[in-house]
């Protein structure tokens, strides 16, 4: 992908696959909106949180399909200088990025690789929802990015994750994992807003191969997982090539079968073609989540058992 | 993997090393007589130790199947040896210290942004002198060290 390209040029080629097209290119004109998710591990009464963000100018609404998520405004402003950040009783992320989590459903006991985890949104959230006491390891290949983590593991007081830096692609193979969560990095086609993101990552590294990467993370993720293992592939991207046919490649590479799983946010159906190829038919069970329709970043979230 | 990314944040931590029975039943005496921290709130947790530092894990039969991997951080920092005492990190204190029942600090606004920017200030309590949980307008701030006459903060 070479040159400057409009927004409405480069979306251009899913105007058949994203519903609403027009009402889509007119979202992207709209700054994101702003989300923080509640930290439960320190507070569960949401109402001294909202009322120290009114002191400081935020108002904040629950959101009613995703528990302990608000919405914010104003959302050009930042969460990261508030008190109740400092303090951390809450974790600024978009609403969407809470959807992989969902689909993993994370149980007290479990032992979970969380392949890419910096800076810590899923990773936190899962400790949240096991009330720290399931196993998560969190990896990153990054050590800077694993900083970040760590610090907000502290600031958020998570007591049950371990960290580790390793290249996804080779994670090590000795420990087997009940659950693996891979939320690979990708273009970040679900997060572009005019103006405001800037370029899609997909133009300013015009030369990486990230379908390439997220097969390699997938097929790793899936081999260090035990036999039934429950696998979350997830990324903020509408581009096929790095969802439905990087998810197609683990099905063709190895034993694993899509599950349906109940999304808390309106979402389509995964693809099973795109440009004339036949992606494996149950990838129709994999979610897709438009950024105009959920009012958060557009996301592809897919669950997968491995069989044998 | 680079040079850099194989280091360990902490050079001299060797993950995870579970502390003895013993040692387990000082923390928690130390965590009950000096803030009232009911014992069995940590039940659900391991204490792991470093040289100087013990962190609070998860309890897990996969501790040791953990060790394969090579781990950064395991669990939260909760506790560091400073000469001879114990010190509560300030994280363990705002995940906790709603539970703990001795020597909470209860600041007002004024005095509690006064020692954030002075780190240390003249203050008179009838506390026992040591760590003490620092609160104010109903909220776990974290760590500060009270000597007669005097206020530490420990915070970040």
């Amino acid at each position: 992908m070479a040159g400057f390209e409009t927004a409405d040029q480069y979306f251009e080629r899913y105007r058949d696959i994203i519903p609403d097209y027009e009402g889509f290119l007119s979202s992207l004109s709209e700054p994101l909106p702003l989300y923080f998710r509640l930290n439960t591990l320190k507070i569960r009464d949401p109402e001294p949180v909202l009322r120290g963000l009114r002191r400081q100018g935020f108002e904040a609404e629950p959101v009613e399909a995703v528990p302990w998520f608000f919405r914010v405004e104003p959302r050009e402003a930042s969460l990261g200088n508030t008190e109740e950040y400092y303090l951390g009783l809450i974790y600024p992320m978009t609403l969407s990025s809470s959807l992989p989590v969902y689909a993993l459903d994370p149980r007290p006991g479990e032992l979970i690789l969380d392949l890419c985890a910096a800076p810590g949104s899923k990773t936190t959230q899962m400790a949240q929802l096991t009330e720290d006491r399931a196993v998560i390891v969190a990896n990153d290949r990054r050590l800077d990015r694993i900083t970040a983590l760590v610090a907000n593991l502290r600031r958020l007081g998570v007591a049950c994750v371990v960290t580790t830096v390793y290249r996804g692609e080779q994670y090590p193979l000795e420990v087997a994992f009940d659950k693996v969560l891979v939320d690979a990095p990708c273009s970040g086609e679900g997060r572009y807003r005019r103006g405001y993101e800037g370029e899609l990552l997909y133009q300013k590294e015009g030369r990486t191969n990230l379908s390439g990467i997220q097969k390699g993370l997938l097929v790793r993720a899936y081999d260090v997982l035990k036999p039934g293992g429950i696998l979350v592939y997830s990324t903020c991207t509408v581009n096929p090539e790095e969802n439905e046919a990087v998810v197609d490649y683990l099905l063709r590479k190895r034993q694993a079968e899509v599950l349906s799983w109940e999304a808390p946010l309106p979402s389509h159906p995964g693809l099973t073609e795109w440009e004339g190829r036949p992606f494996h038919p149950d990838l129709r069970k994999a979610r897709r989540f438009y950024a105009h329709e959920i009012g958060a970043v557009g996301f592809f979230v897919a669950k997968l058992r491995r069989i044998t | 993997m680079s040079g850099r990314a194989r280091k360990k944040m902490d050079p001299r931590a060797r993950w995870p090393v579970p502390v003895s029975q013993e040692e387990r039943r000082n923390i928690l005496n130390y965590l009950s007589d000096r803030f009232g921290f009911p014992p069995d709130l940590f039940e659900p947790y391991e204490f792991l130790a470093t040289s100087k530092n013990y962190w609070l894990f998860v309890r897990t039969p996969y501790l040791r199947e953990l060790t394969r991997l090579r781990i950064q951080t395991a669990g939260l920092l909760f506790l560091r040896k400073v000469s001879g005492y114990l010190k509560p990190t300030t994280a363990a204190l705002q995940r906790f210290g709603h539970q703990a029942t001795r020597n909470i600090l209860e600041l007002d606004r004024y005095t509690l942004d006064r020692l954030r920017l002075e780190k240390k200030i003249p203050y008179e309590s009838d506390l026992e002198p040591g760590y003490v949980i620092l609160k104010c307008e109903g909220r776990i701030w974290g760590c500060a060290l009270y000597l007669p006459g005097k206020l530490i903060s420990h915070l970040p």
